[in-house]
């Protein structure tokens, strides 16, 4: 108003002449708007674009991880072999290694071969590397738990070896194969005609999800069991922690404490932290945690608090956004009818401040799932084969890995199906990110809708 | 302003229920209040009038330490009510403010029931002894707000769902339910239509007879209306204090004339 009557400022033009006519000014005004608009158009393109490449191209080499190659064979378990005592005593038992077991499967391979009528020209040492090592091993352990099949003939599905399981999923072709010490063109051709034979297939399997990791040479047994622990283990820890922790320490900064140079000096350091490389969090994890307190290596509890720390900030800063954003004529009114200030912030202000608070705490805690640094520091990237216990067990201090540092340690494998192993545990993460942004969403909304 | 029959409006004045003298606020470095002193009498409704940032806010705040909330507030001189300095160190600010009631500016009912909004006052103070008495109190403070034929049916829901009068007849209720000796209205009808602002002005009128209400108000139409008692604030000072037929018809000061008369404000 006040330039806009200042006398002689009045530009000549402006609100003068005629309407239908529009002045220099206006066209300008409306080109630089127009202009903008497409800057933004341009952008939000740009951003959708990555955004679908980088999805097709996770999905496409991941989704397989989901399926896995399986030939099915029947097995007889050998007493001589297995239990020459024939007291079926664990630790007698225990002795016959998996070179013990090796033969058993051969030797059910080589039948379901002839079974279904297969001339093949591979000695029975190079048809079983259509199977994985993995196999043996995991039919030890089957008859180990259960020694009553000693002496039966079963069922077995087998998994197949990762060049075979890479043959159906694309990875692996005959010419390929030539120039490949591992599999020969002869094996392929084994396992097609098993496939027709219907000995053979590739289906969905979930056992990428529930089982542990497997060592370089055996891709085709790798799993997210044990990371899927680990990581919920930790998620765990950061909420029961974090959340308490994160809004006393919001409510306090913003309705209780006095503004003074201390409070500032901790407003600015909390914001700081917020900004503070995640590796940093990692290293101070290793110094108290494990060096000073004597924390187990590799541990969901260790892996936990450090994600606490470096979570608390994002929680301090949301909860107290969502405390200042509400308006003060309710803290007002809770005042003036005599509520002391903390009645008046826990029945009335922090309830309001829910949705933020929520919001705020869930997007740390996404944050905290997809974080992998400071866990390397720890040593949370440690090839884990054994499933923590349950949190009532000390499953806390076991050790563990977590989704992230899955994926960093699969990508540094060389055999290229662990490609297909990261691509999938980075689904897998995406999935779980999806999931906890899903929850912020229908929680914010939940608790708005109230009133 | 001289057909507005104040003269025929006597005052009854028993006793004092507010005394203030000397009292200085101070908003940082800004001298907010000046030397005010004033003595409210009970069962009277005083207003506070003046030009926007005169000050007459931030005092009637004073009166149940709102402004303590305001970390950069200082309040010097002394306040009495019944005799007792509320700025007394063993004064709690929460006792007092269930004592002197307070109505804002804005309506701002809690997000809550229209019930429960009422209730608030008394079950923190712990007022009622159980759900039927606590209903008592909620029907009688929204019979007072003259509320209750209109929630009556409804008490469940929203109080934020009301229109602006009765989210403001609400607050009144709330205000009153807890049962306050003294009711301070910081421009109760500054954000309604002229028919809730009526509404509200009647109710003064009867709340009188059990509190002694303070009011601040921007229209002197309005403090000639609701009150007996008008004090005149300018620029943190109380320039002049009397009965509001003689404010309006025969001003002392030639401040409060130039505003009475539309000269500033």
């Amino acid at each position: 108003m006040t330039d806009a009557t200042a006398p002689g400022a009045v530009p000549s033009g402006a609100g003068q002449g005629s309407l239908l006519a529009r002045d220099t000014r206006t066209a300008k005004r409306n080109a630089a708007e127009g202009r903008f608009k497409i800057y933004g158009l341009v952008a939000v393109c740009i951003g959708i674009a990555a955004l679908i490449v980088l999805l097709t191209s996770i999905l496409t080499s991941g989704l397989s991880a989901f399926r896995q190659t399986t030939i099915d064979m029947q097995v007889t378990l050998d007493e001589e072999r297995l239990d020459p005592s024939g007291a079926r005593d664990y630790d007698e038992m225990a002795r016959v290694t998996t070179f013990g077991y090796a033969p058993l499967l051969r030797d059910g391979l080589q039948a379901t071969i002839a079974a279904a009528g297969i001339e093949a020209d591979l000695d029975p040492g190079d048809a079983m590397d259509l199977i994985s090592d993995e196999s043996i091993a995991q039919l030890r352990n089957r008859v180990l738990d259960n020694p009553d099949l000693v002496g039966q003939t079963i069922d077995l599905t087998v998994l197949a070896s990762g060049r075979i399981d890479g043959f159906y999923k694309g990875r692996v072709s005959y010419a390929s194969a030539e120039l490949d010490s591992n599999v020969s063109p002869e094996q392929l051709r084994l396992a097609e005609a098993l496939e027709e034979r219907g000995a053979l297939r590739t289906g969905l399997d979930w056992r990428f999800l529930t089982a542990p990791d497997a060592s370089d040479t055996r891709p085709e047994a790798a799993g997210l069991g044990v990371a899927i622990l680990g990581s919920a283990y930790m998620m765990l820890i950061v909420l029961v922690l974090a959340l308490p922790i994160g809004v006393a320490a919001s409510i306090y900064l913003e309705e209780f404490a006095p503004q003074n140079r201390w409070t500032d000096l901790i407003e600015v350091n909390i914001s700081n932290l917020a900004a503070v490389p995640s590796i940093v969090f990692g290293i101070l994890g290793l110094a108290i945690f494990i060096n000073f307190a004597g924390l187990p290596q590799s541990a969901p509890i260790v892996g936990g608090l450090v994600l606490t720390l470096m979570t608390l900030p994002t929680i301090i800063i949301a909860t107290r956004a969502a405390l200042k954003a509400v308006p003060p004529s309710i803290r007002d009114a809770a005042l003036g009818l005599g509520a002391s200030k903390m009645q008046s912030v826990f029945h009335h202000v922090l309830p309001l401040a829910m949705p933020g608070i929520l919001t705020g705490t869930i997007i740390g805690l996404a944050q905290a799932l997809g974080e992998t640094a400071p866990l390397l520091l720890i040593g949370m990237v440690a090839f884990v084969r054994e499933y923590p216990d349950t949190p009532l067990d000390g499953g806390f201090f076991d050790p563990a890995t977590a989704l992230p540092v899955q994926v960093f340690n699969w990508t540094q494998r060389s055999d290229p199906a662990f490609v297909e192993r990261a691509s999938g545990a980075i689904i897998v993460l995406l999935a779980f990110l999806l999931l906890m942004n899903l929850t912020a969403v229908f929680l914010r909304r939940r608790f708005e809708r109230r009133w | 302003m001289n057909d507005m029959r104040h003269v025929e409006r006597t005052v009854r004045v028993d006793t004092t229920k507010i005394t203030a003298r000397d009292v200085q606020v101070f908003y940082g470095d800004t001298h907010a209040i000046r030397n005010v002193s004033v003595d409210i009498p009970d069962k009277t409704v005083t207003a506070f009038i003046g030009p926007s940032g005169c000050g007459k806010s931030t005092f009637l705040r004073c009166l149940n330490r709102m402004n303590d909330t305001i970390s950069v507030a200082r309040v010097e001189g002394r306040i009495e009510i019944d005799g007792e300095d509320i700025y007394d160190r063993r004064v709690d600010p929460v006792q007092l403010r269930a004592k002197v009631g307070m109505v804002f500016q804005k309506p701002n009912p809690f997000p809550k029931s229209i019930y429960d909004n009422v209730a608030y006052g008394p079950r923190i103070h712990g007022l009622a002894r159980d759900r039927a008495d606590l209903d008592g109190i909620v029907e009688k403070a929204l019979r007072r707000a003259a509320l209750w034929a209109e929630v009556k049916d409804r008490l469940s829901a929203a109080g934020t769902g009301l229109s602006g009068g009765q989210q403001q007849r609400l607050c009144i209720a709330r205000a009153v339910a807890t049962s306050p000796e003294v009711l301070l209205m910081d421009e109760p009808c500054s954000a309604l239509d002229p028919i809730a602002t009526d509404q509200v002005e009647n109710l003064i009128h009867e709340l009188r007879e059990n509190y002694s209400v303070v009011i601040v108000t921007h229209s002197m139409s309005q403090a000639s209306r609701v009150s007996q008692k008008t004090a005149y604030f300018h620029l943190g000072e109380l320039v002049e204090y009397g009965e509001t037929g003689q404010i309006f018809t025969n001003p002392q000061d030639e401040r409060t004339e130039n505003y009475i008369t539309g000269r500033i404000g």
